[in-house]
């Protein structure tokens, strides 16, 4: 049979080995490569919750950073001040999280478009100067995060593969469910759509909630790595520009694309390591580059091209 | 309530220079239907620019206007013309994006080439003031602010009314392809109009560098200042952008008077949520 | 004399929807033309294909002997043809006056604007009279009269005007086309798209009939049965 015939069959191959890959880091990968799998886990959790937003349901948040810095300082405060373990303050600080987003959608969800973009980001800028105003929280020195007994490599690198695959599944089962169906109706026409408004609406809210306590639960275990939470960095744009970042050079609206682009992105900045700007920089640079030039993104192109698919959220 | 007058002529004054500064935003708004995105890292490059031609030229910042507004005419055009043109389509997120990525490019630019340390443009007029009264002053600097904001606003409202590029935008904000269909080509009409959108942010950076201290990521606070003009004012109407940059101003000043100046950028914030919330068409929108 | 418009061999394709197929056409200088059919026939997308909006997949179009296909409008116009567009499309938050200084956006026409529009005017005296009123207060006749009046602004060789009776009252329509003799005195070609058969076929020297995206008949109005317009138009 051709190759293509032959990649379609074996894709679950490769899907599988990768995954054995990623589990077995811990036994025979050297340090490097086990912080370079943690981040990219961690990235790539966040990046599908982005994704299911931005890409599928039409819901462009420039304020996924709210969700970062509050779960965050779930975590640290509730280690700190009462002595919780850390796991449970994780789950916690998702649903904190969820909470969180129930509240902005009060406000926020009916608006429109850009309109819907500049609300979540002016959230998380609220949120910002009031956590590095907030005496409880030590202002903006920040705050320790002092687990007893602190985790280990192993442990925390387990969490945050649980947090990717859990977010590329969950990405997965809500795509090729009903409420996915009816994401993906609206995403090839809006004006039919809007006969079927309120079953949208509410399908919308359950993507932004889910993916608040995705993004949550990840930004729990990417703290207890940190150990360090601080309002400007927790509540900071970067996080979007990553996010942005991530998704756009792997391929807006498709499940795989993420995961390129959280590869590519955690390389770069492994890379350039000290440079913060220099790699912020070439990260909006090539991220421009990409729109302006394959929209789609990697695997978006690919798709286009050649109709490979690894994960497709289409039923068939 | 005399204490109240300050606060109230400092907000009228300071409505001036908000105005100015959304100005841009609007007119790209409601014309090209975009949301530049990068907005306010534009204004703060004319600040670093004029910083730039003050300090080699040692001339006034005020002087350094004339050369920063046409170079700002043509990084409009280029931005619009080669960048934003290309991803213009049915779907919001591509020129989006390109904005914001154009965003962080600046800032990391500007912080690269820089530094993060403050700056500002200095001038003698930042401490010269009118007595009004025994109690009330008119800071000459806002006083500029304002005449220097309403006299862009002005100049815009005319160019936009009288000439064929003027009629020609308008028209292609109510109905692209018959603009179109009358020879005129749209997209480099986009391309004059972010021009001119970066000629008034141009105005805007220099006032604005003189009259607070800026970073290279000062930018986005004045890109949700300009939203929050436009959001309160309305879309692609000049009168809009002054109400709602007088009204947004005097939230502040006298938020600021009543709370405290350190929630005060947090009260505009929410001032501006609920306003988005409720009525997000703003007082003049025509959109 | 070289023809005034050619269209040969064009095929459109909106999307993966087959528009056009195989259109041909002709026009002669001083002509006025008339192309009838049903609705989605693919009248419109001939005109907007003509004029540059949509770009065909294959076949050429000639204005006055020069290759235009796939040319933007802002370079046809200037070359002397004009559209008005379906629907009328005036500008609704320009004055009338804007609304025509708009029509005579292009260098060459700008220079003949005053007297362009000093015989628009004569033309069409309800428009000088509402000169300053916004587009959007207009009635539906005097925004075609304006649609029109724009179109001519340009200085045009050739207009075309697609269903410009659509939604209009009988008396108003005989006063529009009675003007769009005046005008074709004037030496200027017309191409009309209508539905409304009767009158396009009183109004012009020659007519083609479309269905489904393809040309199937064309003659002059009164070489041509009743029987054989009503077999083409509907497609018996």
């Amino acid at each position: 049979m051709d190759l293509k015939n032959a990649m379609l069959k074996y894709r679950w191959l490769i899907l599988v080995l990768f995954f054995v890959a990623l589990v077995t880091v811990p036994i025979w990968g050297p340090d490097y490569i086990l912080l370079f799998c943690l981040f990219f886990c961690l990235y790539l959790a966040l990046a599908q919750m982005w994704n299911l937003l931005v890409g599928f349901s039409g819901l462009l948040s420039l304020g996924q950073q709210a969700f970062i810095g509050f779960s965050g300082y779930t975590v640290a405060v509730l280690t700190d001040y009462y002595s919780v373990n850390i796991w449970i303050s994780v789950i916690i600080g998702g649903f904190l999280s969820v909470l969180l987003a129930l509240v902005m959608s009060l406000f926020i969800f009916r608006m429109k478009g850009i309109y819907f973009a500049i609300g979540t980001w002016i959230f998380a800028e609220m949120l910002l100067l009031w956590f590095s105003n907030w005496k409880y929280v030590k202002y903006g020195t920040g705050m320790f995060i002092k687990p007893e007994p602190p985790p280990c490599m192993t442990t925390i690198y387990y969490s945050s593969l649980i947090m990717a695959i859990g977010g590329l599944v969950l990405l997965y089962f809500i795509l090729r469910s009903k409420i996915g169906l009816g994401l993906m109706a609206m995403r090839d026409d809006e004006e039919v759509s809007e006969t079927i408004g309120i079953e949208l609406f509410r399908s919308k809210l359950f993507c932004f909630l889910v993916a608040a306590f995705m993004t949550g639960l990840t930004a729990g275990v990417l703290y207890i790595f940190q150990i360090y939470i601080q309002p400007y960095r927790a509540f900071g744009i970067d996080w979007t520009i990553i996010l942005l970042f991530i998704v756009v050079i792997g391929g807006i609206g498709t499940v795989e694309g993420p995961i390129v682009g959280a590869f590519v992105y955690v390389l770069l900045s492994q890379w350039l390591g000290e440079y913060a700007s220099i790699s912020l920089l070439l990260t909006g640079i090539i991220a421009i580059t990409i729109i302006l030039v394959a929209p789609k993104g990697i695997m978006g192109t690919i798709h286009e091209k050649t109709g490979f698919v690894i994960l497709s959220p289409r039923r068939t | 309530m005399e204490a109240l007058l300050q606060p109230i002529i400092n907000g009228v004054l300071l409505g001036g220079l908000y105005a100015v500064i959304a100005l841009g935003m609007s007119i790209i708004f409601g014309i090209v239907k975009l949301v530049n995105l990068a907005h306010g890292d534009l204004m703060i490059l004319s600040s670093y620019l004029s910083l730039v031609l003050v300090s080699w030229l040692g001339v006034s910042p005020l002087v350094s206007l004339f050369m920063i507004v046409p170079v700002m005419f043509f990084v409009g055009f280029f931005v619009q013309g080669v960048l934003l043109n290309r991803v213009l389509g049915k779907e919001m997120e591509p020129p989006l994006l390109v904005a914001f990525g154009l965003s962080v490019i600046l800032q990391n630019i500007l912080l690269l080439v820089f530094t993060p340390d403050a700056r500002s443009l200095m001038s003698n007029l930042a401490v010269k003031t009118i007595p009004l009264g025994e109690t009330l002053t008119l800071p000459v600097l806002s006083l500029v602010n304002f005449f220097g904001g309403f006299i862009v606003i002005l100049a815009v409202y005319l160019l936009f009314r009288n000439t064929y590029l003027g009629r020609a935008i308008r028209a292609a904000s109510d109905d692209e392809m018959s603009t179109r269909l009358m020879g005129v080509n749209t997209k480099r009409i986009y391309a004059h109009a972010m021009g001119i959108a970066m000629m008034t942010a141009a105005v805007a950076g220099v006032l604005v560098g003189m009259t607070f201290t800026f970073y290279p990521h000062t930018g986005p606070q004045f890109l949700i200042i300009s939203f929050g003009v436009i959001i309160i004012g309305g879309l692609g109407s000049m009168k809009g952008c002054l109400a709602g940059g007088l009204i947004l101003a005097l939230a502040q000043t006298l938020g600021a008077h009543f709370i405290g100046t350190g929630y005060q950028l947090l009260f505009g914030y929410g001032v501006l949520l609920v306003v988005l919330g409720i009525r997000p068409q703003g007082l003049f929108g025509k959109i | 004399m070289k023809l005034a418009l050619e269209v040969s061999g064009l095929d459109v394709y909106y999307k993966d929807f087959h528009a056009l197929w195989d259109v041909s056409m002709e026009v002669r200088q001083g002509e006025i033309i008339s192309i009838i059919g049903a609705n989605g026939a693919g009248k419109s997308t001939l005109f907007k294909t003509i004029s540059g909006i949509l770009v065909p997949t294959r076949g050429t179009i000639h204005l006055f002997g020069e290759r235009i296909e796939g040319l933007p409008p802002h370079v046809t116009v200037p070359k002397g043809m004009t559209l008005v567009p379906e629907g009328r499309r005036i500008f609704p938050r320009l004055t009338v006056y804007e609304n025509l200084i708009m029509g005579s956006y292009t260098p060459r026409s700008r220079s003949k604007r005053e007297d362009a529009m000093g015989q628009i005017y004569n033309l069409f005296p309800i428009l000088k009279a509402r000169r300053n009123q916004m587009g959007n207060t207009l009635s539906g006749g005097e925004q075609q009269m304006l649609a029109i009046g724009r179109a001519l602004m340009s200085d045009p060789k050739i207009v075309l005007c697609d269903e410009i009776s659509l939604g209009l009252a009988p008396l108003v329509i005989k006063s529009i086309y009675r003007r769009l003799g005046q005008i074709n005195q004037y030496g200027i070609t017309i191409v009309l798209v209508e539905q409304d058969v009767k009158r396009s076929l009183k109004a012009a020297s020659r007519v083609y009939v479309m269905l489904e995206g393809k040309m199937v008949l064309t003659g002059e109005p009164f070489s041509l049965s009743e029987e054989e317009i009503k077999k083409a138009y509907f497609g018996i």
